[in-house]
């Protein structure tokens, strides 16, 4: 998964900026990723000569060695949920003071405006992405698919289903749509019988199935008609809506959402100045701010009340709400990936997954 | 022959009066030291940058030191558990013992040891980890505060399984088998049994090419060493140009022509052989792996089997006719055995590279056609089960070894040739 | 192997189908590196033959990936256009530096080996062959593997330092092969005579035995080149974000969107290979020329 993410921001082009003499290094995904976080953030500081973006792959090889070697170079580190969670246990990240961060308009506290459980007090919010499915407009007749159970029903939607190469979302999905409760599908999953019963639902689109591993094919897929529908990560659907003409249309149910958040490594060479550049960067505003660049959803709840009066938000002129994967419409009727659960049970599931493809 | 000359009577000497045999013995010593000398650089270089660093991977596939490292008094209280009851207050005094004194980074490792061995660990350690600094005893109401999972005694009992530095179990996962908590070796379950599949698609697909490759390149190396030298030397051309071009270019080209609306199926649409709904699978799957293969690998085929027919005089066959056989027997029985050397060479060679291969099956794979390589890659990037892909990663190279060996005994590696 | 002209009806159809066999083969070699080159011309993004390119309507062919693959993009201030990649130029000067650099390394160093062992008196040859040629025969992902957990140890890994050290190994065979090949034609008692002559061993060697195997070098400091131009497993493993190669820009090209900039790539490279290629055999001839071997 992180390695797809990564190939996924790569893949588009932006020069990162080398400020000279830069005092806060960050280091985040490259591509069109790290630049919405240029625009938002950076560019909007009060002195952006002093933060210097950096890429990196992912994964906290780097981190650990920096920590552990006491050479520590990097300040700021733009980490998925599972490393979020590894490294403030594994004492990697410093954990911060939650009073300094900055509340909504409304008076409420930053991590109460968070819109999922704060898993620690290392993680500063940042966006949410989110595994969706959708289609091109025309491509079935009459009825439109709804709901993630039409993507598992190849009677009623017939044509060919795009599905990515390892389980994380697609478990959930299959539960979900197999009239599992939102808030029951780890309950469910838990249990070999839940992963039967998701399993039994994969079979119904098995023969249906064609397969991708980096986030452009599903489009590649749907565009050319080669499947009717697929998963895809909402930000890729959204960047060919929004900036080239696309006519996709996505069904926003029973959605995966994924978390990213912002941390400060152990003993950052910088601290003062990269937590007063974390406070910027969490307010309501800023996070409001990056959804001008990338569809991706800001964490924060009260950015959302921003981004609707500032509607059309998109920095070409377009609306915006509609691409956001976890606007509150959609949020019943979404999951929030629990990385927890994968962490645990990713390695059985994933060689259960492959066994499963490869029938 | 009246005077009999001086030198007879003793050993040879040299100009410089040196018994021969010593001096030459000298010289034999010091050329021998230049060569070892020269090939030193060079060798060390190897063992530091390559021998080493493999073997140091792979001693990964069987060690299990961290976690007893981590966890000695747990495993010593585990020794004198029953199995059977429900763990007592020292189980867990030993274990709070650990978990408090252990690194917070050997926690985390430890847990995801511990995570193969029986699925939940992971969570079950760190959330108990989190809260180790305030606990009190009695450690056992403070451990099911933290955890109620900590009653199952299937986490227990998994403790078995790693009680030794030294685990076989990577192996087994590598071949669809696992260690139950009495250590017995028994089938994972039918649904995730994935390795021996992936196994024996390698193995499937490595003899396949070779075959192909084989059957490929016989003809166009017999043509190639029987036409003037001038127009096989054009045609040599078109066998090395795809040997000189950037393997990602050829897997590039090939998904041109093989996908769904590449050239090959265009071409047959077009032509009326297929109609636009019936169009070939031929990439992503088995097929385009075994055929994008095929291709890649040829050369090496054609090459060994080349230079061998170049040695076969031609009036061995022109004799052979002369002596009443047809061309068609003079073939098999004449030209066809004088070849073998080079058809083994080919097919070794062939065979060794097709059953590492990684890059090709990755890009034009899709589904079914994922080699072994690709898990060892898998398992070393995503899952960053290192243990297992060092496993992995040794059954492997064993396998090519004993080829590389045949090899090295049959055709010697000194007659390898390059272009 | 033209046909007497007393070839029965059945040996004229076996030798036709025969040839036609030969000509598919070679076809199947050479097709898709071809197919590439008129492709990389299209006026469109997608990777197939339009009916007006067909047609070879002027209109639907163009050189916008040629201008892309440069850098030539115009704007790309739009961060969702995922269209244009600059990354192919640094990409391409970052495998030159490393295969440049790691050529030399392997050149010296296979050299050495070479020389060592065609030397009728080293022990353990046999083996010591054995092991210097591995890392031709050491599936790539495994040396990947090895490499990347020992670089990550001594501080090596996501460094050009690393990089370069890895493909010296993986470029070193090469040489090893090429040099101890010609080195089987060379006549010791030069070197001898030479030595008689009054040569330091030294002077020898630059005069008398370089000239011979430096065909043998080039040819295998060219197979060194080549290979780590075009490496990719290995990069991928101990490679940091700052180490981004030509093959691994093709890589996320291959596997994010195939956009005909990458074929426009392909086709440079595959002009390329024909350079080398041409290379390579005028040297083979000169070498052949050198030793006194007459070309059949």
């Amino acid at each position: 998964m992180k390695s797809t993410l990564k190939l996924t921001l790569l893949a588009s082009v932006v020069a990162v900026t080398t400020a000279a003499q830069a005092e806060v290094n960050i280091v985040s995904w490259g591509g069109a990723y790290t630049a919405s976080q240029q625009k938002a953030y950076q560019a909007t500081y009060k002195d952006p000569d002093s933060i210097n973006f950096i890429n990196y792959n992912g994964g906290l090889g780097e981190v650990r060695t920096q920590v552990e070697s006491g050479n520590v170079t990097w300040d700021i580190v733009d980490v998925l949920p599972h490393e979020a969670r590894v490294g403030c246990d594994e004492g990697l990240f410093e954990e911060l003071d939650r009073s300094a961060f900055a509340p909504a308009p409304d008076g409420t506290a930053m991590d109460d405006d968070i819109m999922v459980e704060v898993p620690n007090d290392c993680v500063v919010p940042q966006i949410f992405w989110s595994y969706v499915p959708f289609y091109q407009e025309g491509t079935f007749k009459g009825e439109q698919p709804t709901t993630i159970a039409d993507f598992f029903n190849v009677k009623k939607f017939p044509g060919k289903r795009g599905i990515h190469t390892w389980p994380n979302a697609l478990i959930e999905m299959a539960l979900l749509a197999d009239g599992v409760a939102v808030k029951d599908v780890y309950k469910v999953m838990s249990t070999d019988a839940g992963i039967d019963r998701a399993f039994k639902m994969l079979d119904k689109i098995k023969d249906h199935a064609v397969f991708w591993s980096s986030g452009a094919k599903p489009l590649e897929l749907v565009q050319s008609g080669e499947v009717a529908m697929s998963l895809a990560y909402n930000g890729r659907i959204g960047a060919a809506v929004l900036s080239e003409g696309a006519k996709f249309v996505t069904v926003w149910d029973g959605q995966v959402l994924e978390e990213e958040w912002l941390v400060m490594v152990k003993g950052a060479p910088n601290r003062d100045a990269a937590m007063d550049f974390l406070v910027h960067a969490s307010t309501t505003e800023s996070q409001a701010e990056q959804a001008k660049y990338i569809n991706y959803g800001p964490m924060r709840s009260s950015a959302f009340e921003v981004m609707k009066k500032g509607e059309p938000w998109f920095h070409n002129g377009k609306t915006i709400m509609e691409h956001m994967p976890n606007r509150p419409e959609v949020m019943a009727r979404s999951v929030v990936a629990n990385p927890e659960w994968w962490a645990d049970y990713g390695d059985s599931i994933g060689e259960r997954y492959t066994a499963w493809m490869g029938q | 022959m009246s005077a009999a000359p001086e030198t007879v009577s003793g050993p040879l000497i040299t100009a410089d009066g040196i018994p021969l045999k010593e001096s030459l013995q000298k010289s034999l010593r010091r050329s021998k030291i230049r060569a070892a000398l020269l090939v030193a650089p060079p060798l060390l270089f190897l063992i530091f940058l390559f021998v080493i660093p493999i073997g140091n991977m792979l001693t990964r596939s069987v060690d299990d030191k961290l976690i007893n490292q981590v966890l000695p008094n747990t495993f010593e209280a585990f020794e004198s558990w029953d199995k059977v009851s429900e763990p007592d207050e020292s189980m867990f005094e030993a274990i709070y013992q650990d978990l408090k004194a252990a690194d917070k980074t050997d926690i985390g490792k430890a847990s995801v040891r511990m995570n193969y061995a029986k699925p939940g660990w992971r969570s079950l350690i760190k959330r108990t980890a989190r809260r180790i600094k305030k606990m009190e005893p009695p450690y056992k109401e403070a451990f099911l505060k933290a955890d109620d999972r900590w009653t199952d005694n299937e986490y227990w009992l998994s403790l078995g399984i790693m009680k030794d530095k030294r685990t076989l179990g990577y192996y087994l996962n590598a071949v669809d088998r696992t260690y139950d908590f009495d250590k017995n070796v028994i089938h994972v379950d039918e649904e995730r049994k994935v390795y021996n599949l992936l196994w024996w698609r390698t193995i499937q697909v490595s003899i396949i090419v070779t075959l192909a490759c084989l059957l490929l390149a016989y003809p166009v190396a017999y043509l190639l060493a029987t036409l003037p030298m001038r127009i096989a030397n054009l045609l040599m051309i078109c066998v090395l140009m795809p040997f000189w071009t950037s393997l990602l270019v050829r897997i590039v080209a090939w998904m041109i022509m093989l996908q769904q609306n590449g050239v090959v199926n265009d071409t047959l649409v077009a032509a009326g052989i297929l109609s636009d709904e019936n169009r070939l699978a031929m990439m992503y799957n088995f097929n385009g792996t075994v055929i994008v293969m095929t291709q890649i690998l040829l050369p090496f085929m054609i090459l060994p089997i080349f230079s061998v027919m170049k040695t076969i005089p031609p009036s061995y066959m022109k004799a052979a006719q002369n002596l009443g056989a047809t061309p068609t027997l003079a073939f098999i029985r004449v030209y066809m055995p004088q070849t073998i050397p080079g058809i083994g060479a080919g097919c070794i060679l062939v065979f060794i590279v097709a059953i590492g291969y990684y890059i090709t099956p990755e890009l034009v794979g899709g589904k079914d056609g994922r080699l072994i390589g690709n898990m060892v890659a898998y398992h070393m990037q995503r899952s960053l089960n290192w243990g297992l892909a060092a496993a992995m990663g040794t059954i492997l190279l064993i396998v090519i070894l004993i080829f590389y060996w045949i090899y090295d005994k049959i055709i010697g590696i000194d007659n390898m040739k390059m272009g | 192997m033209a046909l007497p002209i007393y070839a029965t009806t059945g040996q004229r159809i076996w030798h036709y189908f025969y040839m036609a066999f030969c000509i598919f083969v070679l076809f199947f070699l050479v097709a898709p590196l071809v197919a590439v080159i008129p492709l990389s011309f299209t006026a469109t993004p997608f990777l197939n033959f339009t009916p007006e390119m067909l047609s070879l309507d002027p209109d639907a062919f163009s050189v916008r990936w040629y201008k892309s693959l440069f850098g030539m993009c115009g704007d790309v201030e739009d961060v969702a256009s995922t269209m244009c990649h600059n990354k192919w130029m640094t990409g391409a000067g970052r495998s030159l530096y490393y295969a440049l650099i790691s050529t030399v390394l392997a050149t010296f160093l296979g050299t050495l080996a070479a020389l060592g062992l065609s030397s009728e008196h080293m022990p353990a040859k046999r083996p010591i062959m054995a092991l210097m040629i591995s890392p031709l025969i050491v599936p790539l992902i495994i040396t990947a593997a090895g490499m990347a957990f020992f670089f990550a140890k001594v501080n090596l890994s996501n460094t050009d330092a690393g990089i370069i050290l890895a493909y010296t190994i993986l470029g070193m065979p090469f040489v090893v092969i090429t040099v101890t090949s010609t080195l089987v034609g060379f006549d010791r008692s030069l070197m001898r005579a030479g030595a008689n002559l009054g040569g330091t061993p030294a002077y020898n060697f630059f005069k008398i035995q370089m000239p011979l195997i430096a065909p043998g070098m080039i040819s295998g400091a060219l197979f060194a080149f080549i290979t780590a131009f075009d490496e990719i497993v290995i990069i991928l493993f101990i490679g940091g974000p700052d180490q981004h190669t030509l093959p691994r820009q093709m890589w996320s090209g291959i596997r994010q969107e195939i956009s005909p900039t990458i074929l426009s790539a392909a086709t440079i490279l595959v002009l390329f290979s024909v350079v080398l290629l041409t290379t390579l055999e005028l040297l083979r001839r000169r070498s052949e020329r050198l030793r006194g071997i007459t070309p059949h």
